[in-house]
């Protein structure tokens, strides 16, 4: 969340150690040796296991054999695999802009004038200091018994059965639970960023005339254009993870309509016993949320700096 | 508060340290026994055994493990090397993989078994052993699948129970002219709409279609269409949205007298009578064809109990899983779960199963087929997806291709069957 | 963002708001209904909209409906369920509380949610500005820089690949418990949080460290006496994140814990719900259970963990 965007290194700042330039404190080693050992031992090293597993058909215990490449071709012949990124990155990507869109709009009207501003702001954080999981069942029975009653006492038919349960429908079930807890957060980083804005900017462009929008365009957004992009590289990046939300309301059903590909990794790894084979699609899966945080930071901090 | 120098390295790596070698803890006086306990009706009921068998065994303090999801906990559990010391498990695919990799203990010729079903212990061998002639669970009680009906209602609308695939499907025609649901639909949870199909697959496929699947030569799209078809039948005759409910409405409306029958095992009757309802809850076997004499009742070892091979407590084990197997606890558990007592000879007079008795008396008995089915092919969703499109060639063409993808993707356990 | 004036802060005494900040707060949460002892200026008086004011209320609603719908359906009788659920309750059903305590052995699963918690907000707070530190001061040397694309890369590693290993490899070193899970979140957590950590202690002049180092004082001291101080609203910031995390965390100690013993409390509603699947009204007690004691201690420090995150945003 911090808003530098450009490379944090500086040779230009007086080095820490002027008396000695060139020797670093032993310290410093000594400051980061556990961490990098315990990250190594706990991080890197299964992550290396995971992907080398994959290029075997382990069930993930027992005896198991060498398949090189066969499950990575497998893959892409999978209709259930292709079913699942399809799905999440359409949900990804939608939840992302409705998450940011919605959450830039409330912080700018929370630093607006209004009354009881702190007490609002408190509400709006509140989805954030909740467990997806145990609200997510909340909400699964909102879906499947609330509001069907709702829309039938209104006449709406094509609500009065739960919208979990229409595989055309189910997905717009697990966006607004994704949507409602995700924003919390995002309304807090948009409103630190719009504190960063100097009032004065505005009163000029009052006085020059600019309507609210041209206001918005020309200062709010390119002052606040770091924290857009950092809200939107991670919102992208977890939304692409999407799983308790699943687990909790759908567990990827009608058929396989909601099945992300974080569920699916999970059922058919464990459940379904394909080990090796769906560490070979979590690889892949690493290899795209990568992909798309490399192409959106190209793209968004392009627009920063062209701005 | 500055720490000196040398004090804060030793922190340092004493904090890395004895994270590297946190003590597992201290085993006390006590013998702890791991009991993994995968059935959520049955939660009480364990767990009460398990105070009881502490209560005569002071030596040994049995943790039971109630999980939810218990073939991922399992599979987690032994990517750990953590065997559980004794388990419960329900016979299905996954039990026969594991069973075949050789995980659990092998009881094959021991006294445990002398006073069970026969028939069961075979189930469970078909399923999957970890050798020749193994056994590796110890069956404590059946369930059956065919079809749970209103008793009074079917009086009120003069409806025999039905002995052949037409009249099941006329029975269903009456109650729907009279205003009454037929089936109660519970798609909102995929794996109630295996409940009919095992029966259907079992009384319509070819005999030993898994086995000629498995060498490829058949395939669901010929084996399994007349399976499916079925079911869609079955289908037409429930409430409106099936998708919308699941088997907590379901098991309510039926004991509210909403719908005449539910296409499930004996193992809901429990859950219905938690509702109070105030008819007779009977039960008859699922009839796929036009010949009585072909109907076969599904029936699946519902809850075994084994134990983790090589495990760390073979005596204490042993002993608690002799105290599990009495008769006189299996019986009592069959009673209060409306399930069938693995033993030999003994039968359930809960009324709920009079219906398919006379069907276990002569073995008219054929095993759960979609746990022959691989686990990695989400039968249940697949299924419901069939029920939601009614697009039975898609469904069909869907198994058949998921199976050969998988079988092509993997080199082992690929059920009992092959070997 | 200018730091705060005032010495070392503790997590638990709220930073003074610092000048230069949204003129109309955070305020400190005081007296009960006293006023700051800061000084009001002209510039907060301004004129309220009241449109925009409705118009947030509003949407506010969509966040405390679905809580107003959980403390409702907790309160029912079984027979008050169905229709729409939004009906206040004819009658308290206090006892699906004292059920839903016994079945998810309450006391004891939220202390393990609690001891986890806090020893990862703890160690992290300890451990991870430390790391930070030695990167962010040596950032213009080949290996730390390193360090730091090494640590941030983790932050694009979907768990499910090391799902399964890391379970097997806690286990071996008999970590399947809360101490491996509290271990976990702070290692983890490294990612994301020396990524804002050292954002931030980039933007502290070194003129200070310089001085120390003059008057002799070793890196540690460095550390724990100057920079560890100043990092309090950063640190207000990883505390307050950690603590979300590990409290409401699922997915780890689903595959970490063995012990039925050491569940944590949205693991035992994981639980819950399948062994309970008829009776709605437990769960939800369970369920508002499970919430409440992060929502209390929320409402209660509301406002300083709003300006917690918000200064934290701000490097």
């Amino acid at each position: 969340m911090a808003t530098s965007t450009q490379a944090p290194a500086r040779r230009t700042g007086a080095p820490a150690h002027r008396p000695d330039r060139n020797r670093i404190p032993r310290t410093f080693y000594w400051m980061v040796l556990p961490a990098v050992v315990l990250f190594l031992v706990f991080h890197t090293v299964p992550v290396l296991q995971g992907v080398f597993y994959s290029f075997t058909d382990s069930p993930g215990y027992g005896d198991w054999s060498f398949v090189g490449l066969e499950n990575y071709v497998a893959l892409f012949a999978d209709p259930q695999v292709r079913a699942a990124y399809g799905f999440t990155f359409r949900f990804a990507l939608l939840a992302t802009i409705l998450v940011n869109a919605i959450a830039l709009a409330v912080a700018i009207g929370l630093n607006g004038k209004i009354k009881w501003k702190n007490t609002l702001r408190g509400a709006y954080f509140v989805p954030n200091v909740l467990s997806i999981l145990v609200i997510g069942y909340v909400f699964q029975y909102l879906f499947s018994g609330s509001l069907p009653a709702i829309a039938t006492a209104l006449g709406i038919d094509r609500l009065s059965t739960s919208i979990l349960a229409d595989p055309q429908l189910a997905w717009v079930g697990i966006l607004v639970l994704a949507v409602w807890q995700a924003t919390a957060f995002n309304i807090i980083i948009y409103l630190a960023g719009l504190q960063t804005v100097p009032g004065e900017l505005y009163e000029a462009a009052s006085l020059d005339g600019a309507s609210s929008w041209r206001q918005f365009r020309s200062i709010t957004f390119p002052m606040i254009a770091g924290f857009f992009t950092i809200n939107m590289v991670l919102a992208l990046k977890s939304f692409l993870q999407v799983f308790d939300h699943i687990i909790a309301l759908t567990n990827g059903g009608p058929g396989t309509s909601t099945q992300s590909v974080g569920v699916l990794i999970y059922r058919g790894g464990f459940q379904g016993g394909e080990y090796g084979y769906q560490l070979a699609n979590a690889v892949l899966f690493m290899i795209v949320i990568v992909a798309f945080a490399v192409v959106q930071l190209r793209v968004l901090q392009r627009r920063e700096v062209s701005v | 508060m500055a720490p000196p120098r040398t004090v804060a390295r030793l922190l340092v790596v004493g904090l890395a340290a004895s994270a590297l070698t946190a003590c597992a803890g201290g085993s006390g006086e006590r013998t702890e026994l791991t009991f993994f306990q995968f059935k959520p009706e049955a939660v009480a009921y364990f767990e009460q055994r398990a105070a009881e068998f502490e209560a005569q065994n002071p030596d040994i303090d049995v943790v039971v493990d109630n999980v939810p999801d218990p073939e991922t906990a399992l599979r987690t559990r032994l990517v750990k090397n953590d065997v559980p010391d004794v388990l419960t498990l329900n016979g299905n695919g996954t039990f026969g993989e594991l069973a075949s990799a050789g995980i659990f203990e092998n009881y094959a010729g021991d006294p445990l078994l002398e006073d069970l079903n026969e028939g069961y212990v075979e189930i469970l061998q078909d399923l999957g052993a970890s050798g020749e002639g193994a056994v590796n669970g110890i069956p404590f009680a059946a369930n059956a699948s065919g079809v749970l009906y209103n008793v009074e209602l079917f009086e009120q609308q003069g409806v025999e129970v039905p002995q052949t695939w037409d009249e099941l499907i006329a029975a269903a025609q009456t109650f729907q002219a009279a205003g009454v649901t037929p089936f109660y639909a519970m798609l909102a949870d995929a794996w109630t709409a295996q409940a009919p199909l095992a029966p259907l697959t079992a009384q319509t496929a070819p005999e030993g279609f898994f086995e000629a699947r498995f060498a490829g030569d058949a395939t669901f799209a010929e084996g399994w269409r007349e399976a499916a078809e079925k079911e869609l039948e079955l289908f037409e005759y429930t409430q409106p949205n099936p998708a919308a409910f699941g088997y907590q409405e379901g098991t309510v409306a039926f004991a509210a007298g909403e719908s005449a029958m539910l296409l499930l095992g004996s193992y809901a009757v429990p859950q219905i009578r938690s509702f109070e309802p105030d008819f007779t809850v009977g039960s008859f076997p699922l009839p796929a064809t036009d010949d009585p004499a072909d109907t076969r009742l599904v029936s699946g070892v519902d809850v075994l109990v084994t134990a983790g091979a090589g495990g760390a407590h073979p005596e204490e084990s042993r002993r608690f899983i002799e105290f599990l197997m009495e008769p006189g606890a299996v019986q009592d558990y069959a009673e209060q779960q409306v399930a069938i007592p693995a033993l030999e000879g003994a039968s359930n007079p809960d009324p709920a199963l009079a219906g398919i008795q006379p069907y276990i008396d002569e073995e008219r008995l054929v095993g759960f087929d979609d746990h022959q089915f691989i686990p990695a092919i989400p039968l249940g969703p697949l299924l419901q997806q069939l029920l939601i499109d009614k697009d039975a060639d898609a469904f069909l063409d869907g198994l058949d291709g998921a199976w050969d993808r998988v079988a092509q993707r993997r080199t082992w356990g690929l059920g009992a069957v092959s070997s | 963002m200018t730091t705060p004036t005032s010495g070392p802060n503790t997590i638990a005494a709220p930073p003074r708001p610092a000048r230069g900040a949204d003129p109309d707060g955070p305020d400190l949460p005081g007296r009960p209904g006293g006023r700051t002892r800061r000084p009001r200026k002209s510039r907060e008086e301004y004129r309220v909209n009241w449109w925009l004011t409705a118009l947030l209320v509003v949407l506010s609603l969509t966040i405390l409906v679905p809580l107003y719908f959980t403390v409702v359906t907790a309160l029912k009788t079984q027979d008050q369920l169905g229709g729409t659920g939004f009906a206040f309750p004819t009658e308290f059903a206090w006892g699906n509380f004292a059920e839903a305590w016994q079945l998810t052995e309450f006391p004891r699963t939220a202390l393990n949610s609690a001891v986890i918690t806090v020893g990862a907000v703890v160690l992290t707070l300890l451990t991870n500005s430390m790391v930070a530190y030695a990167i962010a001061r040596n950032m213009h040397r080949r290996l730390f820089k390193g360090l730091f694309f090494y640590f941030i890369s983790a932050l694009f590693v979907p768990f499910p690949i090391l799902m399964l290993p890391v379970a097997k490899q806690t286990a071996l070193l008999g970590l399947d418990n809360q101490v491996g899970l509290i271990l976990l979140y702070v290692v983890y957590g490294l990612s994301f949080n020396i990524f804002i950590f050292v954002a931030y202690i980039n933007s502290i002049p070194r003129e200070l460290e310089e001085a120390a180092i003059v008057d002799g004082a070793s890196t540690w001291t460095l550390f724990w006496k100057i920079i560890f101080p100043l990092l309090s609203p950063m640190n207000a910031t990883v505390g307050i994140l950690t603590c979300l995390w590990a409290w409401n965390d699922f997915l780890l100690p689903l595959v970490i814990v063995s012990d039925p013993r050491g569940a944590t409390l949205p693991l035992v509603q994981y639980v819950f719900q399948s062994q309970f699947t008829t009776n709605y009204t437990v769960a939800f007690a369970s369920y508002l259970m499970a919430m409440a004691p992060l929502l209390v201690v929320y409402v209660i420090a509301q406002r300083w963990v709003i300006s917690g995150v918000t200064r934290g945003a701000i490097k």
